[in-house]
């Protein structure tokens, strides 16, 4: 579905995504895992068709998306609406009067009669257990509630892929815990996860397959999720766990912990 | 007391799984979200959501160069450059002399040729559109035979801008916020112009996000675009207003009592010492050609 081959990205002389190659196949869910600034976001962006690359080409549903082709707006609504962006801040996302209006703004642009829309609203915020906000101003809600309308505008477009970037920060653990049951439940609905995320402990749950960048902005590691993240040896060389997280078994689950104290 | 011991008994009893509350069922997905959606998009006119977004990434781009730029050809200190550089501005301003303009011209051209591409066509670019602009308003004067005024008052916009965009191009802002300290401008004036600098960045990258997520959640027509203009409009009101209280807080949390201290290091270079003796060169010209 898609396919990034030797990608080079800059932002104006500063390297972001160095020779990055990469297959994602319909269906999959996986983890994007790095240090800050290794280019993750970037990747996602490219993904999104936000930038293009420099270098190397990125074939998406195998039609090579270039700057050219970002340029023609038919080309990029249906790359858009095909694969939805959740951003890191939600509230650089929310922009209408209402919750209601908010998640109603894409089906109205695809043309969806208003029972439609209707229709497609309320589904996405039951999914999301957010039916009390529907008339409340988007930015009066908290930032788990911020997170879950953002998602909800991303899904009544339908999109066949969710790119979440760190969808985790700054919510509470059963916030996250419910996000994680969620990715879950999407992604065995058929719908294809790939989320950037610093939460180790999550990303078995959220993916079957890591992708690790190093503080060089390449991939150094590409596997299923639980062989990643037993290569501590790796994780430390990319700068992501210090010496005093390691992971171990536990009787029923395995987790990275802290053992400063 | 042994410190692990400390720390393991000030950590608060840690619910087991449990006690903690039952996450709600996940309802069923709908059947429309599990289907291909067949979808063809409608053009629309919304070319101006890309060239919002080329501006700001602009202007932020440049904002970030100045920052990362290493600048060991423009190592002359920023006080100095901001004075001579409205020195100049004024001298050209009041001369009246074609070969004195010409001089500062061909100068300004020198300097320019030490920098980078780049920038050179940054620079030149402004300082033609702008000259243009002004020969083409002062073309009338041409009709009652004053050809003279217009190819000086040209020239000297010319000049003007330049020499502008030259100090602009090659010294940080923050080094000419500090600079203006030898000028015994306020300290608080100089923290409100590094605020002002540093908040055009901010709410300029929150801006642009605002703006990519429009242009990707626009995937058909939009039959309401100045509501989701004003709708970010106001989103960036209230941000930039939460910014500016946050940041009041924690200067206040900082000890912040209204005053601001500014300090700068001076040293004086080599650099300083030739650029200076340019200067003064020009200032003699000046005095000999510029007045006449």
């Amino acid at each position: 579905m898609i396919e990034i081959n030797n990608v080079s990205y800059s932002y104006s002389g500063v390297t972001a995504l160095q020779n990055i190659s990469l297959h994602i196949e319909k269906g999959e869910a996986i983890a994007l895992l790095g240090p800050n600034g290794s280019g993750k976001s970037t990747l996602l962006k490219l993904i999104n068709g936000i930038i293009s690359p420099d270098q190397g080409t990125y074939t998406f549903d195998s039609e090579e998306v270039t700057g050219k082709k970002l340029s023609s707006a038919q080309f990029t609504k249906r790359l858009h609406q095909r694969i939805g962006f959740v951003f890191q801040n939600s509230d650089t996302q929310l922009f209408c009067a209402d919750v209601y209006d908010e998640v109603a703004f894409g089906p109205r642009q695809m043309g969806l009669s208003e029972a439609e829309v209707d229709t497609r609203v309320n589904d996405c915020l039951s999914l999301l257990g957010i039916q009390s906000f529907k008339s409340r101003t988007p930015y009066h809600l908290s930032g788990g509630e911020k997170r879950k309308v953002a998602i909800a505008c991303v899904l009544s477009l339908n999109p066949d892929i969710l790119v979440l970037d760190e969808p985790m920060s700054g919510l509470d653990p059963r916030t996250q815990r419910w996000l994680v049951e969620f990715l879950v439940h999407l992604n065995k609905s058929g719908k294809t996860i790939i989320t950037s995320t610093h939460n180790l402990e999550l990303v078995p749950e959220i993916s079957s397959r890591a992708i690790l960048f190093d503080e060089n902005h390449e991939i150094v590691g590409d596997m299923p999720s639980g062989q990643l993240l037993e290569d501590v040896d790796l994780l430390k060389r990319v700068n992501l766990v210090d010496q005093y997280y390691h992971c171990h078994q536990g009787s029923d689950h395995k987790h990275f912990h802290d053992h400063s104290f | 007391m042994d410190n692990n011991k400390l720390k393991m008994t000030q950590m608060p009893d840690m619910p087991k799984m449990q006690e903690m509350p039952k996450m709600p069922e996940m309802p069923g997905m709908p059947h429309w979200l599990l289907e291909d959606e067949k979808y063809s998009p409608q053009s629309d006119r919304d070319a101006f959501i890309s060239k919002s977004i080329v501006g700001i990434l602009s202007i932020l781009s440049r904002i970030r160069t100045q920052d990362s730029r290493s600048t060991p050809k423009y190592s002359v200190n920023a006080a100095f450059k901001v004075a001579f550089t409205l020195l100049l501005l004024i001298m050209v301003s009041i001369s009246q002399s074609t070969a004195f303009v010409t001089v500062i011209i061909v100068y300004l051209l020198v300097v320019l040729c030490t920098m980078q591409a780049i920038q050179i066509v940054k620079i030149l670019k402004v300082s033609f559109i702008m000259s243009f602009f002004t020969f083409v308003i002062l073309l009338p004067a041409a009709l009652l035979g004053n050809t003279y005024s217009i190819v000086m008052i040209t020239a000297k916009v010319f000049t003007s801008i330049t020499a502008v965009n030259i100090l602009s191009h090659s010294t940080r802002w923050n080094a000419i916020t500090s600079a203006l300290k030898r000028f015994f401008v306020p300290d608080i004036f100089i923290l409100v112009l590094d605020i002002t600098i540093k908040y055009i960045v901010m709410l300029g990258d929150f801006a642009l996000n605002m703006l990519r997520a429009l242009k990707l959640r626009s995937v058909g027509r939009n039959t309401s675009k100045y509501t989701s203009l004003s709708g970010i409009a106001g989103t960036m009101f209230i941000e930039s207003k939460e910014m500016a209280e946050g940041m009041y807080d924690a200067m206040q949390c900082r000890g912040f009592d209204g005053e601001y201290h500014v300090n700068s290091h001076f040293q004086f270079t080599a650099a300083d010492g030739a650029y200076i003796l340019i200067q003064i060169a020009i200032i003699i010209l000046f005095v000999y050609l510029g007045r006449t």
